[in-house]
């Protein structure tokens, strides 16, 4: 039978099953016997109200999402262009975007994160040469607080935003482009009426990918954050290793998975047109 | 929370999960008679090679292999039954959840026949656990900044005004959070410190905020941020500090209200190898033993006979002994123990004010 014959769910039967018995049921699983042992519902309500109303968790969620919006925006920001440019590249050029691109995705986040804190340091790179070109006449205070983090994670993200959005412009019909162009309309008019809007698909998904994958960011906040850029990832990691608290880790997750599911559920909402088909 | 932890529902959570994880991992093949120590890891590992374990080896036949495991780690080790390793080398903090929590084998402090136990103070030779390093959290600052009046105490460590620039204190992620300097600073006398008025000690915290830059969660860390020169002052363990002055950084400590915390070894019940463990702890207790390894370390040995094989200048550089009984104190691990879960909120919730 050709492949094309098998029916859809037999096709993701391997992957599905795979996220069910790597994910679904270990995570289950953690969250049921967390719980449990708190014992009731009423006792595992009020462990959630102390919890979850302590300041903490919404402190750190608040963090999250603040962090996680400023991100996503920077990155899309600087993506769309960049994957316009790898979009419009041929033949080395676009190897060598894809490369850019590409390799900082294969190292490990640890060690970008601390190739970062070696440039952005009081006495790193980018202030001696702040200082040494007169820019400044202090360090600029750039790691140990939220622009670090910002900077790292902007970083890190960028490939996910460009690698979406560059898939989205290659499937733009140029000649789409060519008309608009014959019959008048400005390089403005062509970008804002016919390219953006035939690419936003593409930012609606790269926008929720990278948003979603901020939300439980922990590697970065923890090296280039200062005191208050606590990340709701670094709260749980807190009760889980120094603690030992698991049913607050527990309670920790649901809110934190919770809060991905409504952004996913608006994903799927944006990214299914008419036809039914994902980007 | 101890209590909890032997309920049923987790023990089978990660009993099962134990069921998995061999057909994940496969458990490295184990030599005859092995002895797997978890360790703090890194330099320490080397240094305890040379000093203890190689010389255990060739005295007794039975190898010794250290492993890094988180506290996490380590719990859920004896919660699935799946005990991986024997010796435990940790803080004796850790070790007072572990034995609450039911999971050390008594020190067969009898059977000792390298090392005397009556060597070793009794505060220091517990039932389950018995200390092998004492170290020290000390307030370092940098000479370069405070080339003439540098802090000297921890109210001149937050007396942002008189001793102005960027610090760091520890962060509850490093085990716990100096608690302790800001009542210090604040005037509580040393004597009186614990019980920690924890209420207190961040409302004096929060007055020296604005001068710290970071909070520091990993020993690396903090030598890091000094020998960058993030930070001009803050609290620091002092072999980690000593090692930076060593390679001449312009930095410099002082003694005054050094707060001393305890390394020490435990055996988990159901090892595999407890009496190799056992024997590997008479060994590392000898004077001999301990007078090396803690030179190394830049810290204090627990043998006091260990002091003997050490010069005055060697002594001068470690905590423990007779200045630390001046000017230093020890960290109450129970009161930490005892607090942890409740202390860890508060701090989460004042760091993200």
């Amino acid at each position: 039978m050709p492949l094309g014959r098998l029916p859809a769910w037999l096709l993701l039967a391997p992957a599905l099953l795979l996220l069910l018995g790597m994910f679904l049921v270990p995570i289950g699983w953690f969250l049921v016997a967390s719980l449990q042992e708190l014992g009731s519902l009423a006792e595992i309500l009020e462990e959630a109200d102390a919890v979850l109303l302590s300041g903490a968790v919404g402190g750190a969620l608040i963090n999250t999402l603040w962090i996680s919006a400023v991100v996503t925006a920077l990155v899309l920001v600087i993506g769309y262009p960049v994957s316009y440019a790898m979009s419009r590249a041929s033949g080395l050029a676009f190897t060598l975007l894809l490369l850019c691109i590409v390799l900082p995705y294969f190292t490990s986040t640890i060690v970008r994160t601390y190739a970062w804190m070696v440039l952005l340091g009081r006495n790193g790179l980018i202030n001696q040469l702040l200082l040494g070109l007169g820019l400044v006449s202090e360090p600029v205070q750039l790691l140990y607080n939220r622009t670090g983090v910002i900077i790292g994670m902007t970083y890190v993200l960028l490939p996910y935003m460009v690698l979406t959005l560059y898939a989205a412009m290659k499937a733009v019909d140029m000649r789409l482009l060519q008309a608009a162009e014959s019959m008048g309309a400005t390089p403005l008019q062509v970008f804002a009426r016919v390219f953006m809007p035939l690419t936003l698909h593409g930012v609606v998904a790269g926008v929720l990918i990278t948003f979603i994958l901020a939300l439980g960011f922990f590697v970065t906040p923890a090296l280039m954050g200062g005191p208050g850029d606590m990340m709701i990832a670094m709260l749980i990691e807190r009760e889980v290793e120094l603690t030992q608290n698991w049913p607050g880790a527990a309670l920790m997750t649901i809110v934190l998975l919770v809060v991905t599911l409504i952004l996913y559920g608006l994903y799927s909402r944006f990214t299914t047109d008419e036809k039914g088909a994902m980007p | 929370m101890n209590d909890k932890i032997l309920k049923p529902g987790r023990r089978a959570l990660l009993g099962g999960a134990a069921l998995l994880a061999p057909a994940l991992a496969a458990r490295p093949a184990r030599a005859n008679g092995e002895v797997i120590v978890r360790t703090p890891g890194g330099v320490y590992d080397d240094i305890m090679r040379r000093h203890v374990y190689d010389p255990f080896t060739r005295e007794t036949g039975i190898a010794v292999r250290p492993v890094a495991a988180t506290t996490a780690k380590l719990f859920a080790m004896f919660r699935a039954n799946n005990v991986e390793l024997d010796l435990i080398d940790t803080g004796n903090g850790q070790l007072i959840t572990l034995e609450r929590m039911g999971a050390l084998a008594p020190i067969a402090y009898d059977s000792w026949r390298w090392s005397k136990p009556e060597d070793v103070a009794p505060e220091l030779r517990l039932r389950t656990q018995v200390a092998n390093f004492v170290y020290c959290t000390v307030l370092a600052y940098s000479k370069e900044h405070f080339p003439n009046a540098h802090p000297d105490s921890w109210a001149d460590f937050w007396n942002a005004e008189r001793f102005p620039g960027p610090r760091m204190l520890a962060d509850m992620a490093a085990g716990s959070p100096n608690l302790e300097f800001a009542l210090l600073a604040d005037g509580v006398p040393k004597d009186q410190i614990y019980p920690i008025d924890v209420d207190r000690a961040l409302r004096s915290l929060t007055r020296i905020r604005p001068s710290i830059r970071r909070f520091w969660d990993t020993g690396a860390l903090s030598a890091q941020m000094l020998a960058d020169k993030e930070v001009v002052a803050g609290s620091i363990w002092n072999g980690r500090l000593q090692t930076l002055i060593d390679r001449n950084a312009p930095l410099a400590y002082t003694w005054n209200e050094h707060m001393i915390q305890v390394q020490a070894l435990g055996i988990f019940k159901d090892a595999r190898n407890v009496a190799g463990a056992q024997r590997l702890i008479d060994f590392m207790m000898q004077p001999h033993v301990q007078a090396g390894y803690a030179k190394e370390l830049i810290y204090g040995p627990t043998n006091q006979k260990a002091f003997e094989g050490l010069t005055p200048e060697e002594i001068a550089r470690m905590p423990g002994g007779e200045r630390s009984r001046r000017s230093g104190f020890y960290q109450n691990v129970t009161w930490w123990e005892d607090n942890r879960d409740r202390v860890n909120r508060a701090w989460s919730r004042w760091v993200l004010r």
